[in-house]
């Protein structure tokens, strides 16, 4: 590959300890390929797309993209193709003038008509800046990060959202090219759908918390219950004989852990073999899992339906 | 050069559109009536009274606090570029070219309204309007200049570049003195080149070099405090 940044630069593109605006303590590393982070703008990811193309500065931590902070690097952001989740063009008169500027700044010869022109857009050209939507921006911008030429990332916010006023077909083989071609293809999808569509490996991001696809968790199959009672030991083993039980932990003094499959089947459970023991039940509540495992199981659960989304799919191919 | 020069055209872009001719137009047509109204008031010190408050003073202040919010697009000069910056622009050499567009403009609206209010303090068979014009068209040029670069610094605090405000609101206040603390601020240089009473009894020449030198610190601190 003649590419000079990617030839002396190690480490493709990665966050390390980055934290910026609900993103919390993110490492990860990308290598070329498409990657798909499965989550919404609320989770994060609009701003996760922002820093990774470097039109923002992070509050702590680093953007690396093959050992260049593309924030402060101009070189750098000149490879970096981007969509963000809000998109304003360069002001000019038209959608043709503030694509030529773009080009320009990009220091391409080519015409903006024919940027256009490729993405099927060519009714743009003469429409004013002013009048457009921000989906129409969204796309008038995603036309111009896909005809870039030899990008070394492609930082895309809801490509497939835009889909309809752009061809899928010419969207997904762009996408596929430049990721063939050694380019690292970062896209976000809030729906798994999209996120199967797009390809390649997934993550999570949840509420500003970094998911890899090895940290998602199992979906929470138990609850758990507190029981305040004068006598744990005696209720503890009753307990662990009952059916609805799973399992019976101390917690120390006159408290005991009760885990079961059903919230109201456990209680049940407890109240009724406490009151055939005769034993006096001081307090009982609900032990809420921590927001780490809660975040976890999430991921798992999105991990486990883009997995199955994607075999489901695949079998389909295979079949036609 | 590429880069000064793309920044140079999107601050164009933004200036574009018939407000900005119009404000300049109702500015220069109400400075002229104050021109007028002060010669009718006192002949003799109407040019001094009209270019030192109502241009001097008030509006070239003013516009070129409204020139540098316009460029910038509303917001911090270097956030201003972000826009050409995705595409591989380095953000100091578009911010230069953002600069010269607001300076130049400026520089524009100081001469413009410097002619326009001594056209109307003056008669028409004045000996020293001539005079009086090319005298003041001078200062109301590098008046002008420096207030875009002293304003685009300024926008360099703040998240959404409020130090513009606040530069505007400390040039009136300390500015109007004449003690060490209205140094660093355009208005008492150019209020002693007019022939007011001088900051910390600065020479005129003096006050062009006082107003050079906060130009360029001005423009060089907006360039170093902003990325590439």
């Amino acid at each position: 590959m003649s590419d000079s940044l990617r030839d002396t630069r190690r480490g493709d593109l990665g966050f390390q300890g980055l934290n910026h605006a609900g993103l919390a303590n993110i490492n990860a590393s990308f290598s070329a390929g498409t990657h798909v982070v499965v989550g919404t703008e609320h989770d994060g990811t609009a701003t996760l797309i922002e820093l990774a193309a470097g039109l923002v500065q992070p509050v702590s931590g680093s953007v690396l993209l093959y050992g260049v902070a593309p924030w402060s690097h101009a070189r750098t952001r000149r490879r970096i193709a981007s969509l963000c989740a809000s998109e304003t063009p360069l002001p000019a008169r038209n959608v043709a003038g503030a694509l030529t500027l773009a080009l320009k700044a990009l220091g391409e010869t080519r015409s903006a008509l024919s940027v256009l022109d490729d993405a099927g857009l060519a009714h743009f050209a003469s429409k004013r800046v002013s009048s457009l939507t921000p989906l129409e921006a969204r796309v008038v911008a995603l036309s111009l990060a896909l005809s870039q030429r030899e990008p070394v990332l492609l930082a895309l916010h809801e490509p497939l959202s835009v889909v309809g006023i752009v061809p899928e077909a010419w969207l997904l083989r762009t996408l596929t090219e430049r990721s063939a071609a050694g380019a690292i293809v970062l896209c976000t999808a809030s729906r798994l759908e999209d996120a199967t569509r797009l390809g390649g490996s997934a993550s999570t991001l949840s509420r500003g918390s970094w998911l890899a696809p090895a940290s998602a968790g199992p979906p929470l199959g138990s609850v758990a219950l507190r029981v305040h009672t004068a006598e744990p030991r005696r209720l503890a083993a009753r307990l662990s004989e009952a059916p609805d039980v799973s399992g019976v932990e101390w917690a120390g003094g006159h408290e005991l852990i009760v885990h079961g499959g059903e919230l109201e089947r456990v209680a049940h459970s407890i109240v009724a073999n406490a009151r055939a023991e005769a034993i006096r039940i001081t307090a009982l509540k609900p032990d809420a899992p921590s927001l780490d495992a809660l975040a976890a199981a999430r991921a798992g659960l999105a991990q486990a339906y883009y997995e199955r989304a994607r075999g489901a799919e695949t079998g389909a191919k295979r079949q036609s | 050069m590429n880069d000064l020069r793309n920044g140079a055209t999107i601050a164009r872009e933004r200036m574009r559109g018939p407000s900005a001719p119009l404000i300049l137009c109702l500015s220069c047509v109400a400075l002229f009536a104050i021109g007028v109204l002060e010669r009718q008031s006192d002949a003799l010190s109407s040019p001094d009274d009209t270019l030192a408050g109502a241009v001097f003073g008030i509006a070239l202040p003013l516009m070129a606090y409204l020139v540098s919010e316009r460029v910038s697009d509303g917001t911090r000069l270097d956030r201003s570029v972000d826009c050409l910056a995705r595409y591989g622009t380095n953000r100091r050499a578009a911010l230069c070219g953002v600069l010269l567009v607001s300076a130049l403009s400026s520089a524009l609206c100081g001469v413009l309204l410097t002619v326009s209010a001594l056209l109307g303090a003056h008669s028409t068979h004045s000996p020293t309007l001539l005079i009086d014009l090319r005298v003041s068209v001078g200062i109301g040029f590098v008046a002008g200049v420096v207030y875009a670069l002293y304003f685009g610094a300024a926008s360099l605090l703040g998240k959404r570049g409020g130090g513009r405000k606040w530069a505007l609101i400390i040039d009136f206040v300390l500015g109007a003195g004449g003690s060490g603390l209205a140094a660093p601020w355009p208005r008492g240089h150019v209020r002693n080149l007019l022939g007011g009473h001088p900051v910390i009894d600065l020479s005129q020449a003096n006050a062009w070099l006082a107003l050079a030198l906060i130009g360029v610190a001005c423009a060089t601190l907006s360039v170093m405090r902003t990325a590439e």
